[in-house]
């Protein structure tokens, strides 16, 4: 079982601290409308520091989530098929047969550039077929594991799916 | 190339037109309001122009418009300014669809849709062509797909090789299009229960239009009709208690409505049902005012479900509904109904000779599956009281408390659900039902399997039970939910998701030797 860089961890924090400011900003900012405005005649005192303990709260899940996910991350390339485990709360193993494979793609975010890593997206005839994506591998591994899995694909034929 | 019927370049002519002369109207209107240099008389001279540019452009389309069906491909050039051209291999093609509205039918020509996998819409659409060139297309796309079948993948063993050369000396030297085999008739028994033991929301959506069409004469109609209950004689003048009566027996009258309404355009979409089989492909045919005819190739079906309602149980009828990967009509993605409603019995005698699959029994989730269901609709009823007890606060409600009664729905809602729920692993399918509203039985070929996945959230975890989900390329899918065996003993998750994928590989290999292993001899 291979498991994904560490370096990954990094970017999961900033994605999640980024979107808990977002919300943050939100949840705080409707609060402080509510009760300046006077859309609310009589708000309670606490409303304020209660939406802003809310938003601390989910942010602190959020970031404790994306480190925890590194730990539960883990893909192989079996012979015919390829294997992924994930999932903090809903722990989602999938298989993924090398025939069902329609093409591979890797890319890179500006963020992922940034921290010097790649995801590999494995597109199957699946509708659900953007859960098949690998994050977190260096660009070196990302242009060997989608070239591996390109051969794998083309070596297992496959009959037209659909 | 060949051009649409002329009258869809009448059409599309006049529908730019009048879109190209409305787009000056409110532009000026609007911006009269805010600039001083605009002056409403523009519009006299500007949506003129606009008329004329669309009608230009709309007969532009018109004549730039070209199909052709080829020797293995349907190509399409279109576009007035940027031209795209497409050409899609007949070998992708998953299902080609004629429908025909009223006033289509009165002007003989009709809409000729065609299907592939993948992308988010119809890859061709033809509006409009004349109704015989469309079957026309329809048989053709089908003829020459089933000799390109004949040729192409059959060189893996020499057996099937010889027989592939009979079959092509067969669809040659025969009628190409001999009279479909029909394989189901909707009866005018079955017409009438499915209309009415069907919900159908479709019909609700004409209340709202109704309300604005004739708002005053609906609602002294319903004053009317609460009068003699006990209602309100005149609504400006009563007591809250008429009011509310009143409101009751408006929603009761409303869901009626709705209720009827939805059974008439069940009747109408599913009049004089046919299913039947040509060569390698089912075609269909129904309605009562739109016409929909289609052909489905049987290599290209994803997976067969069987779906039935409550009441559709107590009476042991059942509905069979074919899923491509696809997009049907009016919505339903790539679903298209195989018996619309028949005795179960005979429903699963069709699954079984179109698939070869006997009804196998269904195994049920352990009973620890039915307390997880019990919290959870327990939290489902906390909510109910919580949201009566908030507007309790607000406004005065008797009997807030009652709300309490949802509690005791709940283990009957969790029962209800996990009785319905059930696998099986036969052969050549998995079998995977569940729903109590809708419950659904899909049949999923093991070589139709994309990816599987095993799922287990916190809670599952402290159980040990996981879920088992099971992905194919069926468009309808998507929208409905990826069938999915809930909340197995962890032990059995793990040995159906490792039987599943061994299975596919297995079913695979085997049948790249034996060939398809749908069969249309349904009957």
């Amino acid at each position: 079982m291979e498991r994904l860089t560490p370096r990954v961890r990094v970017v999961w924090l900033v994605l999640a601290l980024f979107r808990a400011v977002v919300l943050a900003g939100l949840l705080v900012g409707a609060a402080v409308a509510l009760s300046e405005t006077g859309l609310w005649a009589d708000p309670p005192e606490a409303l304020v520091p209660g939406a802003a303990a809310l938003a601390l709260a989910i942010g602190l899940v959020r970031l404790a989530v994306a480190w925890r996910r590194y730990a539960v991350w883990r893909f192989e390339t079996r012979a015919d098929s390829l294997y992924i485990e994930r999932g903090v709360f809903t722990r989602t193993k999938t298989v993924a047969p090398y025939v069902r494979v329609q093409h591979v793609d890797s890319r890179r975010s500006p963020l992922e550039r940034a921290t010097g890593l790649a995801t590999v997206v494995v597109y199957t005839a699946g509708s659900r077929s953007a859960d098949v994506a690998i994050p977190g591998l260096t660009p070196d591994r990302a242009e060997r594991l989608r070239e591996e899995l390109r051969a794998l694909a083309i070596e297992s034929e496959g009959e037209d799916a659909v | 190339m060949n051009r649409l019927h002329p009258l869809s370049g009448a059409a599309t002519a006049l529908h730019r037109g009048v879109a190209g002369g409305s787009i000056p109207f409110f532009l000026v209107s609007m911006l009269d309001g805010v600039f001083d240099a605009v002056e409403v008389g523009w519009v006299f001279f500007l949506a003129p122009v606009g008329f004329v540019v669309g009608v230009a452009y709309g007969a532009a389309y018109y004549y730039r418009f070209g199909y052709e069906l080829a020797a293995d491909t349907f190509d399409i050039r279109s576009g007035v300014l940027s031209r795209r051209s497409r050409e899609i291999p007949l070998r992708r093609i998953q299902n080609v669809d004629i429908s025909q509205g009223i006033v289509q039918r009165l002007l003989g020509v009709a809409v000729v849709r065609i299907e592939t996998a993948g992308g988010g819409e119809t890859e061709a659409e033809l509006a409009f062509v004349a109704d015989d060139e469309a079957t026309r297309l329809q048989r053709e796309i089908r003829r020459l797909t089933a000799e390109q079948h004949a040729e192409a993948p059959d060189a893996r063993s020499p057996e099937t090789d010889a027989s592939s050369a009979a079959d092509r000396a067969d669809s040659t030297g025969a009628d190409p299009d001999p009279r479909p085999t029909l394989l189901f008739d909707l009866e005018g028994r079955e017409l009438l229960l499915l209309s009415l033991s069907s919900v159908s929301l479709s019909g609700a959506t004409l209340l709202p239009l109704v309300f604005v069409v004739a708002g005053d004469a609906v609602v002294d109609l319903l004053v009317s009709l609460a009068e003699p209950l006990g209602g309100p004689a005149d609504l400006d003048d009563a007591s809250a208690p008429q009011y509310g009566l009143f409101a009751v027996v408006s929603i009761l009258y409303g869901a009626l409505a709705a209720y009827l309404l939805g059974a008439a355009y069940t009747f109408a979409t599913y009049y004089d049902f046919r299913l039947g089989s040509t060569g390698d492909d089912l075609v269909y045919e129904r309605g009562l005012l739109q016409r929909y005819s289609g052909s489905i190739p049987v290599d290209k079906i994803q997976t067969f479900s069987i779906a039935e309602n409550p009441i559709q149980r107590a009476i042991e009828y059942a509905g069979l509904r074919i899923e491509t990967a696809g997009h049907g009509p009016d919505g339903s993605a790539g679903s298209q109904s195989a018996v619309p409603l028949a005795r179960r019995r005979r429903v699963e005698g069709f699954l079984e000779r179109a698939t070869g699959l006997e009804t196998p029994s269904f195994t049920r989730p352990p009973t620890l599956a039915r307390r997880r269901y019990v919290a959870r609709y327990s939290l489902l009823a906390a909510a109910v009281v919580a949201a009566a007890f908030g507007v309790s606060r607000v406004w005065t409600i008797p009997y807030w408390y009652a709300s309490a009664l949802a509690f005791a729905g709940a283990p009957i809602a969790a029962h209800l659900r996990w009785r319905n729920l059930g696998y099986a692993v036969a052969d050549d399918h998995l079998l995977v039902r569940a729903g109590f509203w809708r419950r659904r039985t899909h049949a999923i070929p093991y070589y139709r399997v994309q990816t599987v996945s095993t799922r287990r959230s916190i809670f599952q975890r402290r159980l040990g039970l996981g879920s088992v989900v099971v992905d194919t390329a069926s468009s309808r899918t998507f929208a409905r939910g990826t069938p999915t065996i809930h909340d197995l003993e962890v032990t059995d998750a793990r040995a159906i998701h490792e039987e599943t994928r061994a299975r596919l590989e297995a079913a695979r290999r085997s049948r790249g030797a034996e060939g398809r292993e749908l069969s249309v001899t349904f009957s």
